[in-house]
């Protein structure tokens, strides 16, 4: 019944901006109140995971099912959407662009209410028909004003993301082609419980093909190097509310994938195949970002070649064991909130700069206090200083990464999180400082938008300074999952 | 005894019908093209003609000039004796080899590319090099192509592969066989220089590629080398009919099934003439930077060939 | 062992499916590329219905009918459309030369038959003997995609990408469910509607479909 709350108003929210023509500010409302309620399901979701009841089940074959992992990136993604359709260009809007903001509003809410199927479907198969679905819809917004760099950064993005993603597709089919073969095309055969349960039958040889082609095509969608060639172009071209979703939450939606096929692949072949993978993707990833980060000059891609970076920092989690596993976690939390947050500052500046290169933005602190202030905060959250989550998430992946006797592997994590780390305080110093240039207004006033973002901040300090005990138990449960 | 007088029978049989082949896919080849054309015997009139003919030679030949007519011939006539026609088994087995068959194509091709750098015209050196580049790629084409069929045979002995077939009727159409012969009909096209890769009937430089390399030659020497581009014909034919479509071989040595083998065969070889005239009307002569990029289709058909075969036991 | 009709006629098809897509890597011909991916979509559809005959499955009668009407009819007119619209004819020379290309096509056949050889090992279907040559089509897709220059040339490698997909869904387990399936063919239409209107933003923004043009995003 929750499952209905969860993904029917993201469906009515693009029938609504569909049905209304010319738009009206009032359907950009109606859509962020809208946005509320998954938000509100995917937290009870969360709850009841929390007080230890077996996970809820619906539809015909038990299409959906919402155990601890879907419940938290549920989680996740509905707190980053609603956070996306409040601050949305959709809420005050004027009559040249309101053919752009009504195209806009379908295509994201069919992009979050993807997102939602693919993480609460039970079925292989489902999940990815929603994958590329996510792919297909988010594409189509990123060309929201037809430049020559979005129009590129567009037609790279579905290219390399549909590749991808049928790549995914033959790692399934290749999945399900030995499952059929043992146990025959039963009813569920492609549901998740399913094929945990039988896993020690399956084939050891076909299952880590099967894993290898999934690790290549969600690891596409994730970021993971060499297969993210379309990720600073995409996340830097797409309007803000939708880099927010996309670096924030589809990562998370694509590890979240990547995950649950690892569960499947570690019960018949042994965590150690796909640790090995994942780290040594994770380590690219992370060389990649960070040498990336030192020549940058546009800063959204600053942030999304920082999205790459943790995305390799989360595989390397994900690869080093449950106390890995636990700090992966910690670490999606926490970039999810930190990176949807600069995301949509980064808009904030873009309007009020009308630039994205680095070197033309600068005295954010004296022209936009507020703007300036959070998103100084946003930075030194997502580099991994204290107070804030991904401070206490690093510790724990170095912890992991130490207890299994990996030290030369954290050294070098180590290594290229600094210079990471200095290369974006570099680019952060010239933001925040120096005259403001020309042509830019000063001063900002606290609107509501800009209280809405300090929740974001609340939920850094609060993960920073103590871990929630429901989040421990959440966390511990899907450790539970995850290694069998 | 009787098997090698057979075998070298063979050999005979194909000498007498090579330019009778030629001849045929011209007279076809004209009346598609509406003209009267030559009767389908003028290709022996012509050999005639030139072998009561005087030779001349450049100044700047060598032996080599003089030695290769007689080379191309000779290897040509032996692996002729080589590759089944009529008669399968042939006494020749130890050496009725693939690899024998195409080293043997290979020597006369190689030795005519350097007659016609030998005596230093430009004609020559720029038809060589050009039929250097086709005979590149062809070669292990046509190497390639005869192994797919050698692997389900287990030998590469051509008698074998035959009888393989023959055993085995529904090998015909397995993907090995069919992906083999459509290499090796590309492969024949190149090789005896018909259309789309060679005009057989130009006499201009841009298109020449065979004509180029023997326009030096003339006489009983032209008269050897233009029979020998027919038996050339005759092989890859007769390997084509033979090696894909057996049935109609004679297996015993009675005359009944050596008669009705030779009609069967007479009768594939009329398909085959009509099959490359047709095509040779239909298409145009491909540019030449064009040609590597066909016998590389070929080479892949090949090689899938073998994959298939192999893989597939 | 592969010797029962439904095994000859499955290994016959799948060979045809991955000539075709060889196709792509031999002629400039943009019309060529849409007219091969027709006749192997009509290919895969004659696969489809005689899986469906010898498992005795009337479900792939539907899927082939949907498969038919998706990428025999509506995708290939897209496709002629998009070609006479933005008047290009020929494939500029590709990254790698055209018998080079072709002899890493070869290559890749054989290494999708090394990988599937654990594959085929283990499933007891008369299909699967066509599981390398799946493979083989769906690293061609990809060998397409990689060295093209037009768009429109790596939309069509990505259309043969899928087709090997389906085509290693259809023999190695006789297809999947019908919900997945109905699923998938959604996507892949909705996912060509989007390439197809990309590349109207292209040729709006850049005019021409070139891919070496794509190059205002650096680092």
């Amino acid at each position: 019944m929750t499952f209905l709350f969860l993904l029917i108003p993201p469906f009515a929210a693009a029938l609504l901006a569909g049905l209304v023509r010319p738009y009206r500010s009032w359907v950009g409302r109606a859509n962020a109140l809208l946005s509320l309620v998954p938000l509100g399901a995917s937290l009870a979701f969360i709850s009841r995971a929390v007080s230890g009841a077996p996970a809820p089940t619906f539809g015909p074959n038990e299409l959906l099912r919402a155990d601890s992992l879907s419940a938290l990136i549920l989680a996740c993604v509905t707190g980053v959407a609603a956070l996306a359709l409040f601050l949305g260009p959709n809420l005050n809007v004027s009559a040249e662009s309101a053919e752009q903001v009504r195209r806009y509003q379908i295509f994201v809410n069919l992009f979050i209410a993807a997102m939602l199927l693919a993480v609460s479907a039970n079925n292989v198969g489902i999940m990815w028909v929603a994958m590329e679905a996510t792919t297909i819809f988010s594409a189509l917004v990123i060309p929201l004003t037809l430049t020559k760099a979005s129009v590129e950064a567009s037609w790279k993005y579905i290219l390399i993301g549909s590749t991808g993603i049928a790549l995914a597709f033959a790692g399934t089919v290749l999945a399900y082609f030995d499952f059929v073969n043992l146990v025959g095309p039963i009813e569920n055969a492609l549901n998740w419980p399913a094929l945990m349960t039988n896993a020690s039958a399956l084939h050891p040889e076909i299952i880590r093909l099967a894993f290898i082609f999934l690790l290549v095509g969600y690891g596409t969608k994730a970021g993971l190097a060499p297969m993210h060639t379309w990720l600073p172009d995409a996340h830097a071209e797409a309007p803000a509310p939708l880099s927010a979703l996309m670096s924030g939450v589809l990562l998370a939606v694509a590890i979240y994938a990547i995950l649950r096929w690892k569960a499947v692949v570690d019960a018949v072949v042994g965590p150690t195949f796909t640790n090995q993978l994942l780290i040594i993707l994770g380590l690219f990833s992370i060389t990649i970002a960070a040498f990336s980060l030192v020549i940058q000059r546009n800063y959204k891609r600053m942030l999304a070649y920082s999205s790459i970076e943790h995305t390799g920092l989360i595989c390397l989690g994900l690869g080093m064991g449950p106390m890995g596993i636990f700090a992966a976690l910690l670490l999606l939390i926490s970039h999810c909130t930190a990176k949807s947050m600069l995301f949509l500052l980064a808009g904030n500046i873009l309007h009020r700069y009308n630039s994205t290169k680095i070197g033309q933005v600068s005295g954010l602190l004296k022209a936009m206090p507020w703007t300036g202030g959070l998103f100084t905060v946003g930075l030194l959250a997502l580099i991994g200083l204290p107070p804030f989550g991904m401070f206490v998430a690093e510790l724990a992946l170095f912890r992991a990464g130490f207890a299994q006797s990996n030290p030369w592997l954290m050294a070098a994590t180590i290594l290229l999180l600094t210079v990471a780390f200095v290369s974006l305080l570099r680019h952060l110093n010239k933001i925040l400082y120096g005259p403001i240039p020309e042509g830019v207004g000063a001063g900002e006033n606290f609107g509501w938008r800009t209280a809405l973002l300090f929740i974001n901040v609340a939920v850094l300090t609060t993960l920073g300074l103590t871990l929630p005990a429901p989040l421990v138990t959440l966390l511990n449960q899907i450790i539970g999952i995850i290694v069998k | 005894m009787a098997n090698y007088l057979l075998g070298i029978g063979q050999g005979l049989l194909a000498l007498v019908l090579a330019p009778g082949l030629v001849g045929i896919v011209r007279w076809i080849k004209a009346r598609l093209q509406n003209r009267r054309g030559a009767p389908p015997w003028q290709p022996y009139l012509d050999l005639g003609k030139l072998f009561a003919k005087d030779v001349v030679i450049s100044n700047h030949a060598s032996w080599l000039f003089r030695l290769t007519p007689y080379l191309v011939f000779s290897s040509t006539l032996a692996v002729a004796c080589l590759v089944p026609s009529v008669f399968v088994l042939l006494p020749f087995d130890g050496i009725g080899d693939l690899l024998t068959v195409v080293y043997l194509l290979l020597l006369g091709t190689f030795f005519l590319a350097l007659a016609g750098l030998d005596p230093g015209t430009a004609f020559g050196g720029m038809g060589s090099s050009r039929e250097m580049t086709i005979a590149a790629i062809a070669e292990p084409t046509i190497a390639l192509a005869i192994f797919g069929l050698a692997v389900r045979a287990g030998s590469t002995n051509l008698g074998h592969i035959v009888a393989q077939t023959l055993a085995n009727p529904g090998l015909a159409v397995s993907p090995g066989h069919l992906l083999a012969f459509a290499a090796l009909f590309i492969v024949t096209m190149a090789e005896t220089g018909r259309l789309p890769i060679d005009n057989p009937a130009t006499h201009l430089e841009l298109t020449m590629i065979h004509e180029a390399m023997i326009l030096e030659y003339s006489g009983r020497y032209l008269a050897l080398i233009e029979w020998a581009s027919g038996l050339k014909l005759f092989i890859f034919f007769s390997l084509l009919a033979n090696l894909f479509a057996p049935w109609g071989l004679a297996t015993v040595l009675t005359p009944m099934a050596l008669l009705t083998a030779g009609f069967v065969f007479l009768g594939k070889l009329a398909l085959l003439a009509l099959v490359v005239a047709v095509i040779e009307t239909r298409v145009a002569k491909l540019r030449l930077f064009r040609v590597p990029e066909l016998l590389s289709v070929s080479f892949v058909l090949a090689l899938l060939s073998v994959i298939s075969s192999f893989l597939l036991r | 062992m592969y010797n029962s009709l439904f095994s000859q006629l499955s290994i016959l098809g799948a060979s045809l499916a991955l000539l075709s897509g060889i196709l792509l890597l031999w002629r400039r011909n943009l019309s060529s590329y849409v007219d091969a991916f027709q006749w192997q979509s009509v290919v895969l559809s004659g696969l489809f219905v005689i899986v469906g005959y010898f498992d005795h499955n009337p479900e792939l009668y539907l899927v082939t009918v949907i498969f038919i009407a998706l990428k025999v009819f509506l995708i290939p007119r897209a496709l002629r459309r998009m070609q006479t619209r933005f008047a290009v004819e020929r494939e500029r020379d590709p990254y790698l030369n055209v018998p080079s290309l072709l002899i890493v096509s070869g290559m890749l056949v054989i290494l999708a038959y090394a990988v599937m050889r654990p594959v085929v090992a283990i499933s007891s279907l008369p299909t699967r003997g066509g599981l390398p040559l799946a493979l083989g089509l769906v690293f061609i897709g990809l060998l397409v995609i990689l060295t093209r220059k037009k768009a429109f040339t790596q939309v069509v490698g990505f259309l043969i990408l899928e087709n090997g997909i389906t085509l290693l869904a259809l023999l190695g387990t006789y297809g999947i469910p019908l919900i997945v399936e109905l699923g998938v063919f959604l996507d892949a239409l909705m996912g060509f509607l989007v390439m197809q209107i990309f590349i109207y933003h292209l040729h709006g923004t850049f005019e021409s479909i070139d891919v070496d043009h794509l190059n205002q995003l650096r680092h």
